[in-house]
């Protein structure tokens, strides 16, 4: 743990990892200089700053080596699930039985920012038609082609219906070259008509009770498909553990999340905590080891707020960031500009809610799987915002919009409208693309804009 | 107490020299801005010193807003051309509570607090077709003066429609309307009601009135009519409007100066 937390140049980070290598401090196998990553074509790397932590390093080297953790895992004969356009559903029934292993696809989306458009991921994907009218998850379509970052999985699940529109059409065209997904239907959430039998979600939304009985029968085809793909019975009870372990993570990452983006100072970067959150998905593909990773994380978080360490001077403008950004660089641009963060909706807070445990486990999950902030209208997605930015104590209220993204092209203004509304703060889109280099100098002005703004709101 | 506003825009550099106590004015300057963006501000603002009988050593702040703020690096400090042009307008048009400022790079909108802080404000994403940019292109390409653009306008019966979301584009579209024999001021105004309609949409629902439109591009012709026709509210052209965030830059360094001052 760090006397005194400071941001690192990945040089820098890479030393105290040799450092602490020659010390022989204790260190997870997986652990090692992120250079290594950079030779392998990440050279986004080089220009993000990191905490200068061990639980982050950790956090770092867990994130960029989930393709060899995956490689191992077929080598290891184990079966791999990948999950599309799931933000935390299947992956807790795959993990349910010990010989699967679920990932999230998707992810590929950001390979082009992490390797700066090196791999050509997009120009793969626009061979296959697939051009930047899409969202930039289309990068899958390339990694699916060129074989060079996740193996191709065993079984393929993907939800559809009022997802995704955009993801709908890449996985659509991943099929047509001939890899078979198994399709499972998400309704369009809506709030019960008078009268009609309804049940809260978790995170509070209300749904109507036919509308989770058809989710749920749609994840019973792929509690079938798992079961068939393991080899193994996946029975109410090898869920309801499964559902259990997955509420461990998500209860370690509603401590860390409470406390980090409520101390003052800020206890840990917003890159740091961006990348944590998103261990939620699908675990970084190890859920025992997520569990590790987050534990190390929020030790450090505590220590910190305990001594009153910060990343940052205290005061800075408390920021509440909607939707997670292309590049990774943003997260540290928004310190320099002199804000942090103080709350998140990065499209899966409902993977942060607790999964009922007192419920029939098909039945919680299907209640959480429609909870998906994307299969709802805006305004839900708005009213959680609400909700959690003034909790929070938010200040301003930032929207990353993600170019090509069908549901960011309007939600973003339907979110502001309702955030000034409701709580009078004011709000800011931005739109980021993979490589945001050519977009600084306005990314920098709004962002340095919006703090002053909130520092002369803080005086008035 | 001195201090100096310079704003450092993408097409000019505008400079204001402020007497703290009065808030005065004791002299500004515009010049066009080229390369070498810290050598230029600093041989306007030699210029405006001596023409106010000013030595550097007076200047007790120096605040540099603009596109190349980060460039003057003799500035004390930097503040963003948002919150220097919601000062600048304050100064001119106390109850002001809407300022467009469409500068050659950019354009923004800025909604005021009764005590004309930023309340909110929205800028244009990447493009170019809201900004002075998109004039200057047609202008390049009508071969007329950029200055002749509102007179042009002005001589306009029937605006062209410009539906072309990018310049690059609308510039090819120009060319099609030029082959199709329409007019030139037909064109030039088109092309400002384009402009306007972008606006528009970053304002979104309504514009709160009175409404203050700033920067390079309110000093052309046309533009403040082709808004109004858009936002159906009066808009006002803000006092010298291409100065407002040089204006806001002296006003925000003597505030600076004077809490410095409090504070030793």
């Amino acid at each position: 743990m760090s006397d005194s937390p400071k941001r690192l140049t990945m040089e820098e980070l890479d030393r105290l990892c040799r450092r602490r290598q020659a010390a022989g401090l204790p260190m997870a196998a997986y652990a090692g200089p992120l250079a290594r990553h950079v030779e392998d074509g990440d050279r986004r790397l080089l220009k993000l700053q990191y905490d200068d932590s061990a639980a982050a390093l950790r956090l770092w080297n867990f994130l960029l080596t989930e393709e060899d953790r995956l490689h191992a895992a077929r080598a290891a004969g184990k079966k791999i699930v990948g999950t599309m356009k799931d933000l935390g559903t299947v992956p807790v029934m795959a993990y349910a039985a010990p010989n699967l292993v679920a990932f999230y696809p998707d992810g590929a989306w950001w390979t082009p920012c992490v390797m700066e458009l090196s791999e050509g991921l997009f120009a793969l994907a626009q061979s296959l038609g697939l051009g930047d009218a899409l969202c930039p998850v289309r990068a899958m379509a390339g990694a699916f082609v060129n074989r060079a970052h996740f193996p191709i999985p065993d079984l393929l699940t993907c939800s559809v219906g009022a997802t995704c529109d955009d993801f709908s059409a890449v996985a659509q065209r991943l099929e047509s070259l001939g890899y078979p997904i198994l399709w499972w239907e998400m309704p369009s959430r809506r709030q019960p008509d008078p009268g009609e039998p309804a049940v809260t979600l978790p995170g509070g939304f209300c749904a109507p009770e036919s509308q989770v009985a058809v989710v749920r029968s749609e994840l019973e085809r792929v509690r079938v498909a798992l079961a068939d793909l393991a080899g193994l019975p996946l029975g109410d009870e090898e869920l309801a553990a499964g559902i259990r372990e997955a509420n461990r993570v998500r209860a370690l990452l509603g401590d860390l999340r409470r406390m980090a983006y409520t101390a003052e100072p800020c206890p840990m970067p917003a890159l740091e905590m961006l990348i944590a959150e998103m261990l939620a998905i699908h675990f970084c593909s190890d859920r025992a080891e997520s569990v590790a990773v987050l534990t190390e994380m929020l030790d450090e978080v505590r220590s910190r707020v305990d001594r009153r360490a910060g990343v940052l001077a205290e005061g800075a403008a408390r920021l509440f960031w909607v939707n997670p950004v292309a590049d990774l660089r943003v997260m540290n641009l928004l310190e320099d500009c002199g804000a942090r963060l103080c709350g998140t909706e990065f499209l899966f807070c409902h993977a942060l809610d607790t999964i009922p445990e007192d419920l029939p486990p098909m039945e919680a999950l299907a209640r959480m799987a429609l909870a998906d902030p994307m299969v709802g209208p805006s305004a839900d997605r708005a009213a959680r915002i609400v909700r959690d930015a003034r909790a929070l104590g938010a200040e301003a209220v930032v929207v990353s919009r993600i170019p090509g993204a069908s549901h960011c092209a309007m939600e973003g203004g339907v979110i502001g409208r309702i955030v000034r509304q409701q709580i009078g703060l004011p709000v800011v889109e931005l739109e980021v693309p993979p490589v945001a280099d050519p977009l600084w100098p306005t990314l920098k002005t709004r962002l340095e804009a919006l703090v002053e703004t909130v520092l002369e709101r803080r005086l008035r | 107490m001195i201090c100096a506003g310079i704003d450092g825009g993408s097409r000019a550099i505008k400079i204001v020299l402020m007497e703290c106590g009065t808030c005065k004015v004791l002299a500004s300057g515009v010049r066009d801005q080229g390369v070498h963006h810290e050598r230029l501000a600093k041989e306007l603002l030699a210029e405006l010193l001596k023409k106010a009988k000013l030595s550097r050593r007076k200047l007790a702040r120096t605040v540099a807003t603009g596109y190349t703020r980060n460039a003057i690096t003799f500035a004390d400090t930097t503040i963003t051309e948002i919150t220097c042009h919601a000062a600048g307008v304050r100064y001119a048009v106390p109850d002001a509570a809407t300022v467009i400022e469409i500068g050659g790079q950019d354009s923004k909108l800025l909604r005021l607090s009764p005590d004309g802080s930023v309340h909110d404000f929205a800028m244009n994403d990447r493009c170019a077709a809201g900004t002075g940019r998109f004039l200057e292109v047609v202008a390049s390409r009508l071969g007329v003066g950029f200055e002749r653009l509102g007179a042009l306008a002005h001589a306009a019966k029937s605006p062209a429609p410009i539906s072309s979301m990018c310049v690059v584009f609308a510039e090819t579209e120009i060319i099609g309307l030029l082959a199709s024999d329409a007019k030139p001021a037909d064109i030039v105004a088109g092309v400002q009601a384009s402009i306007a309609s972008r606006v528009a949409a970053m304002i979104g629902r309504g514009a709160r009135p009175p409404v203050i439109f700033t920067g390079g591009v309110a000093l052309i012709p046309g533009m403040a009519d082709a808004l109004h026709r858009v936002l159906k509210v009066p808009v006002r052209i803000a006092p010298k409007p291409q100065m407002t965030g040089a204006l806001g830059a002296a006003i925000l360094a003597c505030r600076q100066a004077a809490a410095d001052r409090v504070a030793m």
